[in-house]
């Protein structure tokens, strides 16, 4: 953790770090109600379908971490590692519970 | 049946149009209502008399310059804080000076406090009568049947909530009524929401009550029933014990060390 003088000397704008978040969890939302449709479609059960959302998770960390972070994860996110590998991770698993009950309801059920 | 047997019911394929579709849009619409009636039902903050906004903003004006001192040098950061930690231990900027001492009013008293707490009345309410509405619409019409099934098993204990009005004891609880849709849409509409209406939106009541539990950030500065006097005293405090370091101090050798 930096220390209250580099703090001072090079301030973090909290407007920054929010947007920083809210373009995490947006991707999670979208990403997340996908790889329901997806895995519904497929006709995933149980923990498979939850397998199927983690790994598709993580894959979305990997590009974020990759693309939009450029492999420097330090200038975005201050906090623990998590915030950009775990971020939203819960809420987008209720979108993709939804879509996935819909998708795997109409298609296989 | 462990397995052995894979349960599987003919359901009508008009279950889908005439159920799912119709309650997941009655969601999705409820939400938008309620974003847009929350916008309607905030009341724009009253204007406040010029003694009381003196009260705030000289309390903020102090929390700033603690929080931001090492922008202005050390002279200048010790006549501010003299100036500041003098008038707050004279009160000259509390609204009544003739009030000090006394204990702070009954807040049910106060008219500015009853107005916060018929705004968080009328939040709740907006929160409320459509889930109340919503949840009897669904029992009163697609109560009695299951119209699908759960890509993922759930223990028993499920099955008496999502399979109410289904007397079948030997069913699958994978197999659900649309109540349990009802719930599903309740959890997972918040993306939806975030891409319909913003990401600020007061859409989803769940988001909506999770930011209740920790209120603060957002919360006034005074509350009712809190005295100014006494914040301003420890205002005071927090502002003499400030330890002052100014940031321009060693810059230049900063400077050089970034350009080697």
């Amino acid at each position: 953790m930096p220390t209250e003088r580099e703090l001072a000397i090079s301030p973090i704008v909290q407007e920054s770090v929010q947007h920083n978040t809210q373009v995490i969890s947006n991707i999670r939302s979208l990403t997340a109600s996908l790889f329901g449709v997806a895995s519904g479609i497929l006709g995933l059960e149980s923990y498979a379908g939850f397998l199927f959302y983690l790994l598709g998770t993580f894959f979305v960390s990997v590009l974020i971490w990759s693309i939009l972070a450029k492999g420097k994860q330090g200038d975005y996110f201050q906090g623990a590692w998590s915030e950009l590998w775990a971020g939203d991770v819960l809420n987008g698993g209720m979108s993709f519970v939804l879509t996935w009950t819909l998708f795997y309801g109409l298609v296989r059920a | 049946m462990a397995g052995a047997l894979v349960q599987s019911i003919h359901r009508d394929p008009a279950l889908f149009y005439w159920i799912l579709f119709p309650i997941s849009i009655v969601m999705v619409l409820t939400g938008v209502l309620r974003h847009y009636a929350t916008v309607l039902l905030q009341t724009a903050p009253k204007k406040q008399g010029l003694p009381a906004l003196r009260e705030q903003r000289s309390l903020l004006r102090g929390i700033n310059l603690r929080s931001n001192s090492s922008a202005v040098s050390s002279t200048a950061f010790a006549a501010r804080r003299h100036y500041l930690v003098s008038a707050y231990k004279d009160g000259t900027f509390l609204k009544d000076p003739d009030n000090r001492g006394k204990p702070a009013g009954n807040p049910m008293t106060d008219p500015a406090a009853m107005e916060g707490m018929m705004g968080m009345m009328k939040g709740n309410m907006a929160m409320m009568i459509p889930q109340t509405l919503i949840m009897g619409w669904i029992n009163a019409f697609f109560a009695g049947f299951v119209i699908m099934k759960l890509p993922f098993p759930l223990t028993i204990r499920f099955k008496s909530m999502l399979q109410s009005g289904v007397a079948t004891r030997d069913l699958d609880v994978r197999w659900v009524s649309s109540l349990s849709w009802y719930f599903l849409n309740l959890f997972g509409l918040q993306s939806v929401f975030i891409f319909i209406l913003g990401n600020d939106n007061a859409a989803n009541q769940m988001a909506q009550q999770m930011s209740q539990m920790n209120p603060g950030a957002g919360a006034g500065l005074f509350q009712p029933g809190q005295d100014p006097d006494k914040m301003f005293q420890s205002e005071a405090e927090n502002l003499e014990v400030v330890e002052h370091e100014y940031i321009l101090k060693g810059v230049e050798d900063r400077l050089l060390a970034s350009i080697e």
